[in-house]
């Protein structure tokens, strides 16, 4: 049995490829004379702007006598759920609660911001950085001095009177 | 008491059936109701003074402290009523008036009771604007610091001190908002037993001093074990950090400890953490001892143990199964051991309990299998034995003896000056890496299991011993410690009977232990 197959007249319009084929080139041609202005961000010379709520790079914040702010709880490792701060609680030399170790392998880290909402002391914080480059994959696990080097700006947390940030 | 009336009455809308005299507390206990309390301790008097426990009791005119009013026949007692909720709220922020919320640096944090039951039941926020009293932290002597700011005032360590150790060194001192836990003049936390304070206080107040600030609870892996380091045998439980034990707790045992462990035993754990540990079997080369394989260490122990006859020197610190192997492997020869001995500290407010003058875990065990007690550890070796070194040192004792032995054999955790002589060199797990069984002075047998890992190539005693056996060509096929322990059971008569299961985490005395007068209970009131 021959197959029947049904052809449907559509308007010339509707089926020629060359006006579509015009209309795309038409807009091609347009952007290489920049019409509407460049879209192309020329990084690293110019920055796109971030959140205030930018989730980057861990910053430790330190007291007016230049310590960590820090007091080794632990709640940031228990609460990590990434595993990536190493602590190991001590004492200072007043025999304060300190943090003998303090590590977050940067890595490791999958920059939910956790540590720094449980933080108790506001010490920790993920700051509004991202721009990190090491020889070595072991340059990226921060120790508490590294930490405390930082300068950048750190992440703000969110207000639920202003949930968009505005 | 022994016939004593059955009371009923119904808690939470479950019945209940206990024995006339019990607090409505232990009561709800025994219902799986567990009512909020802080100065109420089952191996301490009743005080009834931190008003935590109270509940409703229908037809009672007001609410009543559950820990000390006395069951009722169809008492109906409600401890999640509105009335009893909001009591409780109301004293739970009476406490934190002055509580200074400083749970990231408390060391309680995480096993804190008043953190607990502040999250259970009480408020969300602090009405009160004042500043806190503030008392400076001050050091009780002992093992023992005291936070004052933390206190609650329930006095569970003044009854301690004063009804358990009979030697009343602290005392609420002050009076209302100001009052805190004060010394008598002149006394310290001396007292042997005193640190167990730290664990009766049921906030971050008492604190141990090996301990602050080295682990949050809830880090802490815990593992049911035996206190390793007298005879008394106090049940406790192991808590290990990053593979490290950092402290041994009290595990209640009504037969063995009550409640309460001493400082010595408590403190003394550090040996387990050794870093200086025979890792690798060894056997002897033309150039001293080298590194090899299990199976070649044991075939070459196997090579020189056969025929000849054995004399063992162990240590009082191996389990029933390792000690029961090893009396295996004698081959007509004998056994000794030797251990270190103290002071004797009795906790005179519990019968039967005491830091024991012979520091090691399994002397009665030892001396049931036939190993003989003696200050002159080689006294019986003979001319040409082999000779095996279980888990002791050899400290201190003449080493020409040693040179009578045809052959040395150490098994042990870590490298003894002997293994100089010795052809083979077997690495064992200690004691807080394996399992096994230990009988205490009064001919309790207890378990204790692996609260952590053995380093390197380490395996457990009784797998090293069970293996050994099975290359001497012995009926040896040993895969758990559970297996070791029904053969000992089956060939030695004092164990007939018992098993692992039997046994349970509290133990059972052995089939000819002398029977031991029941622990006295503190009278409710004393």
């Amino acid at each position: 049995m021959a197959i029947k197959v049904k052809v449907v007249e559509r308007p010339t319009d509707d089926v020629s490829y060359v006006r579509a084929t015009l209309k795309g080139m038409a807009l091609t041609v347009k952007h290489l004379f920049d019409v509407q202005g460049r879209v192309t961000t020329q990084y690293p010379e110019e920055k796109s702007p971030i959140s205030p709520r930018w989730r980057g790079t861990h910053r430790m914040l330190t007291t007016e006598t230049g310590k960590a702010r820090c007091v080794a709880c632990g709640l940031c490792p228990t609460v990590c759920p990434a595993n990536c701060i190493k602590l190991v609680p001590g004492e200072d030399e007043e025999g304060n609660r300190y943090p003998l170790v303090f590590e977050i392998d940067e890595f490791r880290c999958i920059f939910c911001g956790f540590c720094q909402e449980v933080c108790p002391e506001e010490a920790i914080h993920v700051g509004r950085h991202y721009e990190n480059s090491e020889y070595s994959r072991e340059g990226f696990v921060y120790d508490l001095q590294r930490l405390m080097d930082q300068t950048h700006p750190v992440c703000e947390m969110w207000d639920p009177e202003d949930p968009k940030g505005e | 008491m022994v016939d004593a009336k059955i009371v009923n009455l119904t808690i939470e809308g479950r019945s209940v059936s206990v024995p006339e005299g019990t607090t409505i507390l232990e009561a709800a206990k025994t219902a799986g109701i567990l009512i909020p309390h802080y100065c109420y301790h089952p191996g301490l008097p009743i005080a009834g003074v931190c008003r935590m426990c109270l509940v409703e009791v229908e037809k009672a005119p007001k609410l009543a402290p559950s820990c000390a009013t006395t069951v009722a026949e169809g008492q109906v007692v409600h401890v999640h009523s509105e009335k009893s909720l909001d009591a409780r709220k109301g004293v739970l922020e009476m406490l934190l008036i002055n509580h200074p919320l400083d749970c990231p640096i408390c060391d309680q944090s995480g096993e804190c009771e008043l953190q607990d039951y502040t999250y259970q039941e009480g408020r969300e926020d602090s009405r009160y604007r004042e500043p806190k009293r503030f008392n400076p932290a001050e050091d009780f002597g002992g093992d023992v610091i005291y936070v004052p700011n933390r206190c609650i005032l329930c006095t569970r360590c003044v009854r301690f001190m004063e009804d358990v150790a009979h030697d009343p060194a602290l005392n609420v001192s002050e009076r209302g908002d100001r009052a805190l836990i004060g010394k008598f003049e002149g006394k310290d936390l001396t007292h042997p037993w005193a640190a167990n304070v730290v664990d009766l206080c049921p906030v971050g107040a008492l604190l141990s001093k090996d301990f602050l600030n080295k682990a949050r609870a809830w880090e802490l892996d815990r593992t049911a074990s035996i206190c390793p380091n007298c005879t008394q045998g106090c049940n406790v439980t192991m808590e290990t950090r990053e593979n490290q034990v950092v402290r041994m707790r009290p595990r209640p045992n009504e037969n063995v400890n009550a409640f309460f462990m001493c400082d010595w035993g408590r403190l003394n754990y550090r040996w387990m953490n050794e870093k200086n540990r025979a890792e690798h079997p060894m056997v002897r080369a033309k150039n001293g001892l080298v590194a090899a394989s299990w199976e070649d260490a044991i075939s070459a122990t196997a090579r020189a143990l056969n025929g000849k006859k054995v004399f063992v020197v162990a240590s009082p610190m191996l389990s029933n199964e390792s000690l029961f192997l090893l009396t295996q492997i004698m081959q007509g020869g004998g056994g000794a051991f030797r251990v270190t001995e103290g002071e004797e500290a009795p906790l005179p407010g519990v019968e039967d309990l005491a830091l024991r003058r012979e520091r090691a875990a399994n002397v009665y065990g030892a001396e049931k299998l036939g190993f003989k007690k003696t200050r002159d550890l080689l006294g019986g070796l003979g001319q040409g034995d082999v000779l095996v070194i279980a888990g002791e040192d050899l400290a201190g004792i003449d080493a020409s003896a040693v040179s009578r032995a045809g052959d040395v054999i150490v098994i042990s955790s870590v490298l003894p000056e002997a293994a100089g002589k010795a052809s083979v060199v077997l690495p064992i797990a200690n004691f807080s890496e394996e399992e096994g069984t230990v009988t205490n002075l009064r001919g309790r047998v207890q378990r204790f299991t692996q609260a952590k890992q053995a380093p390197g190539e380490t395996r457990p005693s009784w797998l090293v011993l069970g293996d050994l056996l099975g290359a001497m060509g012995k009926q040896a096929n040993f895969f758990l410690p559970s297996e070791v322990f029904a053969k000992l059971a089956s060939s030695n008569s004092a164990f007939t009977g018992l098993s692992y299961d039997s046994l349970g985490f509290k133990g059972l005395p052995l089939v000819d232990a002398p029977a031991t007068a029941p622990k006295a209970p503190i009278a409710v009131g004393a």
